[in-house]
């Protein structure tokens, strides 16, 4: 069941739009020599540029494994995806990776770290240093250039993780789970920061989450996904306006209904899952 | 000799103490708490005591408690050393056990992080070569010495290749060790961001290894002294180890301790070395982890 959601919204015609477009993909992981487990199913997505799109399911859904294939770090068994028109084989540099932990490399200093991704474009030494001082300063990070990730705290390791992936403007920032392990406040903090240093950039961010709340909070678009092995159960469109404020989003008109339908969504599949309907699903 | 190996471990040791010992004090009386440069000058006198009583307690003892000919005495080894010193002898046989070192380490040290790095990046050499350098392994190496005779002859050459063999695995098995902990995600990370075959290995895989690196390069000093010495012992007409041989086969026991001594300081001299590119290296690390495989 190929389930391609196109918002209402979206002109279909127009393929130049879609940044990223995943047709049929499935991948399966082989466990043992005939062993195999199905982590995507027969996937379809397009995904329009400048978009905020939010990717959440219960875990073991093939979510992280989703964006791992659009940046091609891992491949695929069937289908494919286009990136800009051109077909992902191989690594897929156009992308920039925010990884589940922040990995800066603790080897180099804040700055060399968010400098990392510009290396290998084609900028000037002058641009290069005013990008890595914009995106520093972006990050809240100024004054703590020369300083090493064991110096940093969670939260400044985190947005310098973020501002790293973003320095050298890649089209799509894919980013996994990037909030999981901090504490709500941080959370909150840096989503809130998320959403500014977005709304100057508007890169195209593909976001997968567990939390509802910050699906719905960051997203134009929510990406449900079933459990394994995934498929796209639901794409929820997200009517509130932007600027966001993610400290009261839940007095923001529409978080209610879109949370709701989501939620919805959510507990229907994890009955399903309950009542044993999905064989795959008991591990 | 043992003693010798065991002078990094012990001093390093003693080191960190010290500075965590001083930090909880300052924390605790803050009042109370000396200058550091003060500590410091206590630190030395008690040992520049304890090592000098010892010296003291060696003079008295030889020829009184203990026949001279079997620990000498303090006085009569820096009477052998100067005279060796003027004689020219002893330079020059210091001068050969150098130039062993010198060339068997770098290359040995290179050669094995090398190795250890291309086998962490190829799965087929590493399953190709791990089990028969693994079984390499547990060859004595210093038991290759006599062979290395043969091979090489008894001049410089034959020890160089005991170095270069005894550095060798020690930085190999070390950089390996640490290719296999390497984080993949790392590597990925710098390949989505474009790095190309020269970044991805100078400015993240080293790096990200640097720690086992360098504690397979540190380990490796004391056993290059090691590899030098034992080839001298076997065969040679010169150099410290031959010197030391010699001297001992006449019961010239002042001689002998001279020769230690210079080893001693060839040891703590590429130790200070090896610090400081540890400093530099590892400056990123608020602590040196311990890793280590034992040789």
């Amino acid at each position: 069941m190929g389930y391609r959601n196109e918002s209402p919204a979206a002109p279909v015609n127009n393929l130049s739009d879609y940044v990223i477009q995943v047709e049929n993909v499935s991948k399966t992981f082989q466990t043992s020599d005939d062993d195999k487990v199905g982590a995507l199913e027969n996937v379809s997505l397009d995904i329009r540029h400048g978009e905020f799109v939010t990717v959440v399911g219960p875990s073991g859904c093939g979510k992280s494994t989703l964006i791992k294939l659009i940046a091609g770090l891992v491949g695929l068994s069937a289908g494919r995806i286009i990136c800009q028109g051109e077909e992902v084989r191989g690594l897929n540099t156009k992308v920039g990776y925010v990884p589940q932990e922040s990995k800066l490399f603790p080897w180099l200093t804040v700055e060399e770290n968010v400098a990392f991704g510009l290396d290998s474009k084609p900028y000037s030494k002058q641009e290069r240093k005013e990008r890595v001082r914009h995106f520093i300063q972006l990050a809240g990070l100024a004054g703590f250039e020369k300083r090493y990730p064991s110096q940093l705290s969670g939260g400044m390791a985190k947005r310098a993780s973020i501002v790293r992936a973003l320095a050298y403007d890649p089209t799509v920032i894919l980013m996994d789970e990037p909030f999981g392990p901090l504490d709500a406040q941080t959370r909150m903090i840096l989503q809130d920061e998320l959403l500014k240093i977005w709304e100057q950039k508007r890169q195209t961010i593909i976001f997968v989450t567990h939390d509802l709340v910050e699906a719905v909070a960051l997203a134009d678009r929510v990406i449900v996904m079933t459990h394994r092995p995934g498929r796209i159960r639901d794409v929820i469109t997200v009517p509130m306006t932007r600027p966001r404020n993610i400290f009261e989003i839940h007095r923001q008109a529409g978080f209610d209904e879109a949370h709701a339908r989501l939620w919805n969504i959510f507990r229907h599949e994890l009955n399903v899952r309950d009542n044993g309907a999905n064989p795959a699903a008991e591990e | 000799m043992s003693s010798m190996c065991g002078t990094t471990a012990p001093t390093r040791q003693l080191k960190s103490d010290m500075s965590t010992d001083r930090q909880s004090q300052i924390r605790r009386t803050p009042t109370l708490s000396q200058p550091g440069w003060r500590r410091n000058l206590k630190i030395h006198a008690i040992r520049i005591f304890i090592v000098g009583g010892f010296f003291l307690l060696w003079e008295v003892a030889s020829g009184r408690w203990i026949e001279a000919f079997l620990i000498s005495s303090p006085s009569k080894i820096w009477k052998a050393f100067l005279q060796a010193f003027q004689s020219g002898e002893l330079i020059n046989n210091t001068w050969v056990t150098f130039q062993e070192i010198g060339i068997g380490f770098p290359i040995g040290a290179l050669t094995g992080i090398w190795t250890g790095y291309i086998f962490g990046r190829s799965k087929a050499l590493a399953d190709i070569f791990e089990p028969i350098i693994i079984a390499l392994y547990g060859v004595p190496r210093t038991a290759l010495a006599p062979l290395f005779i043969v091979w090489l002859g008894i001049g410089i050459w034959s020890k160089v290749g005991v170095v270069f063999i005894l550095v060798f695995f020690l930085n190999f098995f070390n950089t390996y060790a640490g290719m296999k902990q390497l984080d993949q995600e790392f590597v990925d990370l710098a390949r989505l961001m474009g790095a190309n075959r020269w970044r991805l290995s100078f400015r993240v895989i080293l790096p990200a290894v640097s720690p086992y690196i360098i504690t397979g390069f540190k380990t490796s000093i004391p056993f290059s002294v090691i590899g030098a010495i034992t080839g001298e012992f076997i065969a040679a007409t010169e150099g410290l180890g031959y010197y030391i041989r010699a001297a001992a086969g006449v019961f010239r026991t002042a001689d002998v301790f001279v020769g230690i001594a210079v080893l001693m300081f060839i040891v703590i001299l590429m130790n200070k070395v090896a610090d400081l590119i540890e400093r530099r290296v590892l400056r990123w690390q608020t602590q040196t982890e311990s890793v280590q495989v034992q040789g």
